[in-house]
């Protein structure tokens, strides 16, 4: 039998309050995603200064598909650069987990203001391509 | 060598100033990279964003696992960052840097202004009106106080439903504004969140300044993938900056209760007054 929006539980979705699992489970994210992105881009650096480089000569431009060669080669703008990007999108990775555990629980409001964030930052991405 | 070394020291003394004081890293990098290190200031606001983000994402795990931060509240505004964000990240690029610089001076001025009034009512014993809108400089003097560590965010907005909802809207073009000079300026935007959410809202200070904090990812890194794609972030010239805001950060939340907070502001303000004086000359041409 269908069930329809219950009201109680799309009040709380603004109000009440949030389940723990969910808050510790993304909290888990963050620190992961930045610690993992952190020792990225401190890789990079430490290649970097190694290799003689300056950090103010100008870094190659933000190439993804090159990024994994540039890895593999040791170069440090491929740790630089990933380590970049995940630090961009840790976030946006909370928010998809976010949006994954209240769909879970039913709460419809908090599913649409989760799915509404990404679209925002996926506007984000086109701007900056169009723009490229 | 010597410059990524110093680029590192520069961003470990934001990372903790900010730390210390209470504000985002933004606000001392963007002068750091252009003043000290000449680096065009869109290119110094893309850097700092990464900074910010890196910061705000490592303290906003652990104010989630503590459920200090109220992350339904978070969410709903932060789309309106968000959206302010994608905005500003799209003009940033067609604004004059001089007007960015003018913008910046004056951010400066306001906040060297609001530290300095800050550090007069510390100074004195606050009376019950200051107490109960203290702002987020304050907190820092606070001693850590463990039941309002782990006090529950969400129960902790129970009974303000009504007004809470009532200025929502209020809210979220507020919140719009943060994204918008989050972009434009490579901050966090807690300097309009954290009064927003505590002031307007009623949302208790520690929980306000949790869930700031979470919201600085998810608005930074919007404007953050705009300039990144546009060519705004420099990877070399982020990654020893990142790194030492990371340590400062992680530094500074540690010391704290060890450092004279009062004298530290002083001196914070003198130099913000003295960046707030460099960028106007850029924005001026002087």
């Amino acid at each position: 039998m269908p069930v329809g929006p219950d009201p109680l539980r799309e009040r709380r979705a603004l109000e009440g309050p949030a389940p723990a699992s969910l808050e510790v489970g993304l909290g888990h994210i963050l620190q992961l995603g930045t610690y993992v992105s952190v020792a990225l881009v401190a890789a990079g650096v430490i290649l970097l200064l190694v290799g003689g480089g300056s950090p103010l000569a100008g870094g190659p431009a933000f190439d993804l598909p090159a990024i994994p060669g540039d890895i593999v080669a040791l170069r440090p703008a491929g740790f630089l650069w990933l380590g970049i990007v995940g630090v961009l999108s840790t976030p946006a990775i909370r928010v998809g987990r976010a949006l994954l555990g209240f769909a879970r629980r039913g709460e419809g409001r908090m599913v649409a203001i989760s799915a509404g964030v990404l679209a925002v930052i996926a506007v984000g991405v086109i701007v900056g391509v169009m723009a490229r | 060598m010597e410059v990524g070394l110093l680029l590192l020291a520069g961003g470990i003394a934001a990372g903790a100033f900010g730390s210390l004081l209470g504000l985002g890293g933004g606000l001392l990098i963007v002068p750091l990279l252009t003043i000290g290190f000449g680096l065009p200031l869109r290119e110094a606001v893309g850097v700092s964003l990464v900074c910010v983000i890196v910061t705000s994402s490592a303290s906003a795990g652990v104010y989630l696992q503590r459920r200090q931060a109220n992350l339904r509240l978070g969410m709903v505004l932060e789309l309106f960052t968000a959206i302010g964000a994608v905005v500003g990240g799209a003009i940033a690029f067609l604004l004059d840097e001089r007007m960015l610089a003018g913008i910046f001076a004056a951010i400066l001025a306001y906040m060297a202004l609001s530290m300095l009034r800050g550090a007069r009512r510390t100074a004195q014993p606050p009376t019950p009106d200051e107490a109960s809108t203290a702002t987020d400089e304050d907190q820092v003097d606070a001693e850590p106080d463990d039941d309002a560590r782990t006090v529950d965010a969400d129960a902790a907005t129970l009974g303000l439903r009504p007004v809470f909802l009532s200025r929502m809207p209020f809210a979220a073009v507020a919140s719009l504004g943060a994204g918008l000079a989050s972009a434009l300026l490579g901050i966090g935007g807690g300097i309009i969140k954290v009064p927003l959410m505590h002031l307007v809202l009623g949302v208790p200070l520690r929980v306000s300044t949790a869930t700031s904090n979470l919201m600085v990812g998810i608005t930074a890194s919007t404007s953050a993938v705009v300039y990144l794609l546009r060519g705004g972030i420099d990877a070399y010239a982020a990654g020893p900056t990142a790194i030492g805001v990371f340590i400062g950060a992680s530094l500074g939340s540690r010391i704290g209760h060890r450092v004279d907070l009062r004298l530290l502001r002083l001196l914070f303000v003198a130099v913000m007054v003295y960046t707030a004086v460099e960028m106007a000359r850029r924005a001026l041409e002087i």
